[in-house]
């Protein structure tokens, strides 16, 4: 904007100033919003029309239909793979949140010194690139890799036997997502036991209980809203993984998000590969619903 | 006595936090170790010292032109999603309007949006306008993706700013966008560079929505995937992922370091 404004206004100057742009509420709004609206929202509707046949790939007569949605929902192999993926997910998740808790527990109580330090060296390794950490874990596992090659050197293992599944298998795919994951998870958790009003346990110490059970009764119920959060952390962002998997799942890490990479890919079946986006998106926004008090994003939305 | 742990137990969960820590950095030293191994193979025993990856990877132009690419991409979608979001955040915090939560919700939602099912609806769409996949498909999904981080940046640190200090200004006769430009931005710098510096990283690493829009174009985790599958260039790959990783850990570390110290001087400013 021009500079006029800044010398001492005139009432001449200021009423010429109440034409000129100012921050309303829609000219703050209007592009922010129009933006999620045109790139985000409308977008998701297209999908829409595609998994009903509205649109589609290849022109030229078509009507809509609602076949490719009910061909998956009753009894495909697509709807059995999705919940394939909700297992590898959800194990993956449970496991991650009782790894992160004691981590959390210990850096939150203990009364350690320089904790935020502590926690910084925790969360570290998830602020860096993605891709590379999958890759470390790729030479790590691989036949020829680290782990079997350090195997063959002390004589733990014949080398004509190397161990082949570790790579290229479900225990990968779950292996990798746990290790991607569990930096983060700490965190909600950590949040939740910080804001713990430790008088509650030294008044329950008082009164005779036990350590073990204050956690139980205090700590723990306390603490759960971080741990639903920290369970979604992981679980929304892996059930539709299809990075991962490609890369170190082989055949049996294949999840639901590649079979969606394959229908728009290789096999060029836009509208099934519609159906099974909407249906991801569909169970990953009623989960955030449900959940959404946990996440602490709705923080934001009170202020 | 404290009354969370007992001497032992704090002891136990020490030792578990130490274990799990070399847990997460092994890897990554493991890494550092291999680029400078000279094997075509990342296998024990070591085969001695080299820096013949790192040379490879300084003369490799079509990773030269993938690091360009993402930096071209990452520059504009963090100056488009920092302006976005500096624009939703002080509607958020300085504005009172019907539909408030579930504009905010909208906002935030690229957080949580399966980002396969993302770039897949970005895929459809500009496939049936026929807009073409290329710089400007990538940067407009990456601020798509990048505006909720910069919100959650800026709102918390609106929220801390005294507004009387806003009102004052409006008294004295300056208008909303001169009280924002001498006013607020000044005081919300630090968060805005922080929100810059995060937008960066995310659209600097990200590859499952990149894959559905770039086109012709090869982003630098487009490469990397690439590389991945082929192993035959595994060293360099190594090589690359170790100065990555370690430019975006001083990048990350050292924006939210700064951030703090920043926002530590201006607090005076903000408490009279």
């Amino acid at each position: 904007m021009t500079t006029e404004t800044d010398h001492v206004p005139s009432p001449a100057s200021r009423k010429h100033r109440r034409r000129r742009p100012d921050l309303t509420t829609p000219g703050l709004l209007g592009l922010p919003l129009g933006w999620l609206i045109v790139f985000f929202v409308i977008p998701i509707c297209f999908v829409g029309a595609y998994s009903v046949g509205a649109l589609s790939l290849f022109p030229g007569a078509h009507e809509m239909t609602f076949s490719a949605w009910n061909d998956f929902l009753h009894g495909s192999v697509y709807l059995s793979l999705f919940w394939r993926s909700v297992r590898m997910s959800f194990t993956v998740s449970v496991v991650v949140v009782l790894f992160a808790y004691p981590l959390a527990y210990f850096l939150a109580l203990s009364g350690t010194k320089r904790k935020y330090v502590l926690l910084l060296i925790l969360i570290a390794p998830f602020l860096t690139s993605y891709l590379l950490r999958v890759l470390a874990w790729k030479v790590i596992l691989g036949s020829n890799g680290v782990l079997n090659s350090l195997l063959f050197w002390t004589g733990l293992r014949d080398p004509d036997h190397p161990i082949s599944q570790l790579l290229y298998s479900k225990f990968a795919v779950m292996l990798v997502l746990g290790y991607v994951w569990l930096p983060f998870v700490a965190l909600p958790i950590f949040v939740s036991l910080e804001s713990l009003d430790r008088r509650l346990l030294e008044a329950a110490s008082d009164l005779g209980a036990s350590r073990w059970q204050s956690f139980r009764k205090i700590t723990l119920p306390l603490s759960l809203p971080g741990v639903a959060a920290a369970f979604m952390f992981v679980f929304i962002p892996t059930v539709g993984e299809f990075v991962t998997p490609s890369l170190v799942g082989g055949v049996s890490g294949y999840m639901y998000g590649n079979q969606i990479v394959d229908l728009f890919g290789a096999s060029l079946d836009w509208q099934t590969g519609s159906v099974l986006s909407l249906f991801l998106l569909f169970v990953v926004a009623t989960l955030t619903l449900v959940f959404s008090r946990f996440l602490q994003i709705g923080r934001v939305t009170t202020g | 006595m404290d009354v969370a742990l007992s001497k032992n137990g704090a002891r136990i969960l020490q030792v578990f936090f130490f274990l799990v820590v070399a847990f997460l950095y092994a890897p990554i030293l493991i890494l550092l170790i291999f680029s400078f191994n000279n094997s075509d193979l990342p296998t024990f025993p070591l085969s001695g010292f080299t820096l013949e990856w790192y040379r490879q990877f300084l003369h490799d132009s079509e990773l030269h032109a993938a690091l360009r690419t993402s930096a071209i991409v990452a520059v504009i979608s963090s100056i488009g999603a920092v302006a976005l979001g500096i624009l939703a955040s002080l509607a958020l915090t300085r504005r009172r309007f019907r539909g408030m939560a579930a504009v905010s919700a909208l906002m935030l939602s690229p957080l949580v949006i399966p980002y396969i099912v993302f770039g897949i609806s970005l895929l459809l769409f500009f496939h049936a306008i026929s807009f073409p996949l290329s710089f400007a498909s990538l940067a407009i999904a990456h601020i798509v993706l990048s505006v909720p981080y910069t919100i959650l940046v800026l709102v918390p640190r609106l929220e801390q700013i005294d507004s009387s200090l806003e009102e004052a200004a409006r008294d004295l006769g300056a208008n909303r966008l001169r009280t924002f430009r001498s006013i607020v931005l000044p005081l919300i710098f630090p968060a805005v560079v922080s929100a810059f510096l995060i937008a960066l990283v995310v659209s600097f690493d990200e590859y499952a929505v990149a894959s559905f829009v770039a086109g012709q174009q090869t982003t630098f985790p487009i490469y990397l995937y690439g590389a991945l599958r082929f192993p035959s260039r595994l060293p360099e790959v190594i090589a690359v992922a170790v100065v990555v990783m370690t430019v975006s850990l001083v990048v990350v570390v050292g924006a939210e370091i700064g951030r703090r110290h920043a926002e530590g001087r201006l607090g005076d400013l903000d408490l009279p």
